[in-house]
Parts: structure tokens; sequence; C-alpha cells
């Protein structure tokens, strides 16, 4: 309801599309109805420690006290502005935990970010945009970074020798004592129960849906790799 | 032999208070009231709950001067204005009027407790609109309709929306000469925001303020459970002016915690206006000569150590009649007050004039 004239924030107020008053604060009540929102925020009296405390602010235009501040007041607004903006500049370090009030601005943060995922988000779409590759080797595969991403020309800054161990990435695999760390592909082995075990997480917590709204792409993809592998096991999924 | 009367002119919380104590000690007290029954501001101002307990403003005021009530060391004489006093410590006498009677009271010491005043918002230095927009109420105004359990808009009649208290009116202002704080009001616009709330759950209640001062428990008995469990709106900034728009007010400020300025539309302000020295207050230190400080009120002359003692001697001062003073602050006062002038009247005797 509020009106803003010139806010010193760089929160650049037409960044993304404004969406309706009641889309606001429906995407408001499901932050407020997330059951770890009443025990991150009490009252604000503007004291200041959080931002005191928070390496972003050092950075960034960010204020964790504005995030506090906002939800504490309820402000239908200012919130969804943040949720398409300032949340994402937030590093997750907790330092703001500190708050005499009892108030934790990086976890309202965290409830924040994700209703901008489910809710498929401008801004969570963007967030999420440089962690496509990651998010696919760990959903498809169950490691996170492989040997075999480190290739020397992504890695310039990591000397002479990283050409010598991508030439012979096989041979130093195999030096590792653990059989199970013999891999370029993935970080490890993964058992094949294992990666059928994930698939069958993904799809029955709903994170396939979350990664359907965030990156159509990357979705199809996974469904391509996962569907094809429950088959093999005998499930008769689709994921749609 | 010094009057052992002790004479206590003002009827509110810090002069009850008083009174109590000196009639509990063996002592004769006359209480003087200007209107024709006690209680004070807290009663003539139909206070609706007490800040910071909430508790029933009525009852616990009976409960309080209850024990006045037929006690043979204790004379209330109501529709009383005192108008000139002779004599010193242990030897004072006292005119009055009663009832449009010249009356004459003897007493060995004397207690003032005649209180404060709210702040006229007609004199504010901003653009709040007290006596131009129906809207625009104070904290008293307020507290009578709370009281009545009928809070609504007095253009309309109908129940608000959106409710904003503005902070320090009329106190911290050099302009106005009123550099103070007047302490109470922080407290009673957040116990306020809590009835409203309470009243009318729909309404969105908001706090504009510079700083707010709660001190003590008022933190945690007042102040925080109006943000946490009320959900009363505090925003750390002034409105300087108040428009009409269509129906509603539109209240400009500063946020300062978001940085940005403000224009909010609301349905009710509430002017929380502070303390300033009564009528009786400046009228009793003119008559028995006592010292005010630059605003009015009765200067204490003890610092923090002494808070009731004045230039004169036999002559004390309790509650807000001395400067911004809460419940707790006036009836303690009070109490102290009826000590002070005991002692004094004991040692006149003791020592030879």
């Amino acid at each position: 309801m509020s009106k803003n004239i010139g806010y010193p924030l760089d929160l650049k107020m037409n960044h993304y599309a404004d969406v309706s008053y009641d889309e606001k604060e429906r995407l408001f009540e499901e932050v407020k109805a997330d059951e770890r929102y009443h025990h991150m925020l009490y009252g604000c009296y503007e004291c200041g420690i959080c931002v005191a405390s928070c390496p972003s602010a050092k950075f960034y235009d960010f204020s964790p006290r504005v995030i506090a501040q906002a939800l504490a007041r309820e402000d239908v607004d200012l919130i969804y502005t943040l949720m398409e903006d300032s949340i994402w500049d937030c590093s997750q370090c907790f330092s703001c935990d500190r708050c005499p009030r009892g108030n934790s601005p990086g976890q309202l943060i965290t409830i924040m970010r994700e209703v901008a995922v489910r809710n498929g988000l401008a801004s969570a779409k963007k967030a999420l945009e440089g962690y496509g590759r990651i998010i696919y080797k760990i959903m498809s595969t169950g490691s996170q970074v492989s040997p075999d991403m480190l290739q020397p020309n992504a890695f310039p800054d990591w000397g002479v020798h990283v050409n010598e161990i991508a030439e012979n990435l096989e041979l130093w695999r195999k030096a590792l004592p653990p059989e199970t760390l013999h891999t370029t592909e993935t970080g490890w082995t993964v058992s094949d129960k294992t990666i059928i075990e994930l698939y069958l997480i993904w799809h029955m917590t709903g994170v396939m849906d979350l990664i359907e709204g965030i990156d159509e792409g990357l979705f199809m993809i996974l469904v391509d790799v996962m569907e094809e592998r429950l088959e093999d096991a005998g499930y008769d999924i689709t994921f749609d | 032999m010094a009057n052992q009367n002790i004479l206590i002119i003002g009827g509110g919380p810090a002069g009850i208070e008083a009174a109590k104590g000196v009639a509990a000690m063996g002592f004769k007290a006359i209480l003087v009231e200007k209107r024709d029954r006690l209680g004070g501001t807290p009663d003539e101002a139909q206070y609706a709950a007490l800040t910071p307990d909430l508790r029933d403003a009525e009852t616990a005021l009976n409960e309080m001067k209850a024990p006045l009530e037929g006690n043979p060391n204790v004379e209330v004489m109501y529709n009383t204005l005192v108008t000139g006093a002779s004599g010193s410590l242990g030897d004072f006498t006292i005119k009055a009027i009663q009832m449009g009677k010249e009356v004459e009271i003897k007493a060995g010491a004397v207690i003032i407790s005649t209180g404060f005043t709210h702040f006229d918002p007609g004199r504010e230095t901003q653009k709040y609109g007290y006596y131009e927009f129906d809207d625009v109420i104070t904290l008293t105004d307020a507290e009578k309709m709370l009281k009545a359990h009928n809070f609504v808009r007095p253009s309309n009649g109908e129940k608000p929306k959106r409710v904003c208290f503005i902070q320090c009116v009329g106190s911290r202002d050099r302009r106005l000469g009123n550099e103070y704080c007047s302490k109470v009001c922080c407290g009673m616009a957040s116990k306020q925001a809590i009835e409203i709330r309470q009243l009318l759950p729909d309404c969105k209640v908001f706090i504009f303020y510079i700083d707010m001062r709660m001190y003590g428990y008022w933190e945690n008995e007042i102040y925080w459970p109006a943000q946490e469990k009320h959900k009363v709106n505090y925003v750390k900034g002034m409105a300087t002016e108040i428009v009409r728009s269509g129906d509603k007010l539109l209240v400009k400020g500063e946020d300062t915690t978001l940085r940005r300025p403000m224009e909010i539309p609301m349905d009710m302000v509430i002017l929380s206006v502070g303390m300033e020295p009564s009528e009786g207050t400046k009228q009793m230190a003119s008559i028995f000569g006592i010292g005010q400080n630059k605003y009015g009120f009765i200067e204490t002359t003890g610092g923090p150590l002494d808070t009731v003692s004045t230039s004169v001697p036999g002559v004390f001062a309790a509650g807000a009649c001395t400067g911004p003073a809460d419940l707790e602050d006036s009836v303690s006062m009070g109490g102290l007050a009826a000590m002070k002038a005991m002692i004094a009247v004991r040692q006149a005797d003791a020592v030879p004039a």
C-alpha cells in the first residue's frame, strides 16, 4: 500500500514483471505457512546487529534488517520485491542469528528462496541459471563434481599440472586406494540401487516439479535419463 | 508544637497514595481535590486500562482509594481549590475555596500532587490537523473510546481498517519548548495498539516513532507482545503532515528503516500527546513560592536521591507535577512524600525554633 518514491536501496522495482497484489499475498502466505517461520521472526527494533554481522551487506546493497522489517510489517509489496531481488544476495552464513530478539533473517531468506523456487519466480530462475550443470550432475548421477569436469580450459588457475592430470585421468584415479573412487564420470561409484532410489525420491518428493518450474530444458534432459533407467529397473513412471 | 496535619493537594494516584501513608502512620491527612471525586487524570480522562499491566483502570483506582473512605485519619475536601498559603514548616495556614466558600486549613507540612495536563495538539509544530480532521484524535480521545469498547472513526462511525499512532507529539521539540520526553506515551500507545488489535482483529495498526522508550519491564510486558503477538507495525520515522485523500487521511513521513519517504493512507490517526504541567501545578508553585523548572513543572531539589523535596522546607511534591511520570513513579513518589512530610513535622518539633 505504501508508495515508494526514489527507493535508495538498489532494488530495481521494475526489474521483474509486477504481479497482482493477490499473487504477492499468496506468495507471502506460503512463506508464512512454513513451519519454521514463527521460530525465525519475532519483532525487530532496528538495532542493526544483523547488518553489522552480515558479509553480504558489506558488498551488496543488501540488508538482513530490511528482510526482518518487511516480514514483520507484512509489507506484501516489499516482500515480493525482496523475493525477486535481495534474497539472492544473502550468502546463507547465518551470522545474523545473533539477533537479540531471536530473529534469523538468514533462515527467513531460506524459506523465501524455497517459495521463490517452488513458484518459479524469475529471480529464482536467474539465480539458479549458473547451477544447471551441477544440478544435472547431482540429480542424474547422485554425485556432484566428477573428475571429467576438470577440463584444463575451464580451470586455467589450477596451473600446468592440470593438463597432465586431465590427459591421464583414468590412471590417476586408479592410483587412489579406495576402489569406489576409480571413476571419471562420477565422483565415486554410485550403485544402481542408489541411483534408482534417488530418482524415486526426486519423483515422489516433488523435486522434479520444482526443476520443471525453474528450468524446463534441464527438466526434459533429466526426464529422458531417468525414465529410461527407471524403466530398465522395472518402474513404470512418467514425469509430467 | 508543630501541626500534625499533612495537607495533600490533588487527589490523583500520587495524592491518594500519600494520604493513605499519612493516615496509616497516625497523622491526619487532609486531601484537597478540585473535582468532586478522587482518581486524578486516570479517572478524569477515563482511562480504560492501566499501563503496563492492562488492568481495568476503574477497578484498580477504586481499590486504591477504598482505604480512604471512612478513615478517621483522612479528611477529603472535594470541590476545593487552594488559593493562598502562609507560614512555614510546622505551621502552614492555607486558604481555599470550597463550593464558593472560603475555608482555612492548618497543616504542618504540605504535599503537592497536582499532576499534569495533556499537550494540546493544536500547538504542535507539524501539520497533523487535530482540529481540522475528525479522524485525527489523541491518546486521551482513543482511551475514552477503548473504555467504551466502541473504537470507530469519528467522521462516519465505521470501524477503522488502518490506524496509526504518531509519537512524541508535543514532546522532544525545541521549537515548542518541550525538550523533554514525556516518558509514558510509548507505553500508552503500544498498550492502546494492543487493545485496538484485540477489539478489531482486521485493523492494521502502525506506530510511527523516533525512539521507542519502554524501559525496564515495559519492554517485554508491552513492546515485545505488541510487536510479536499482536502484530503492531512499528515504523521508525516521523510523520510531518496529514492531508485528506478522499475519505481517508494520507500520512506523510519518512520510513527511515527502509530508507524511503512514505505516504500511507489511514482511517484514523492517534496523536501521542505528551505531558505539560497542569494549571493547578503552576498555581501551586506560585502560591507556595516553589521553584519551577523552565517547563513549568515543580522542581525537586534533591537530585536523583531525593525525588520529592522542593525549594521550600515542609513542602513536598509527588507525581507528574514534578515532570513526566508514569503511575509507578507517581505512586512511589506519593509514598515517599508522605514519609518525608511526617519526618519534617517530627523534626520541626525536635529542634527548637
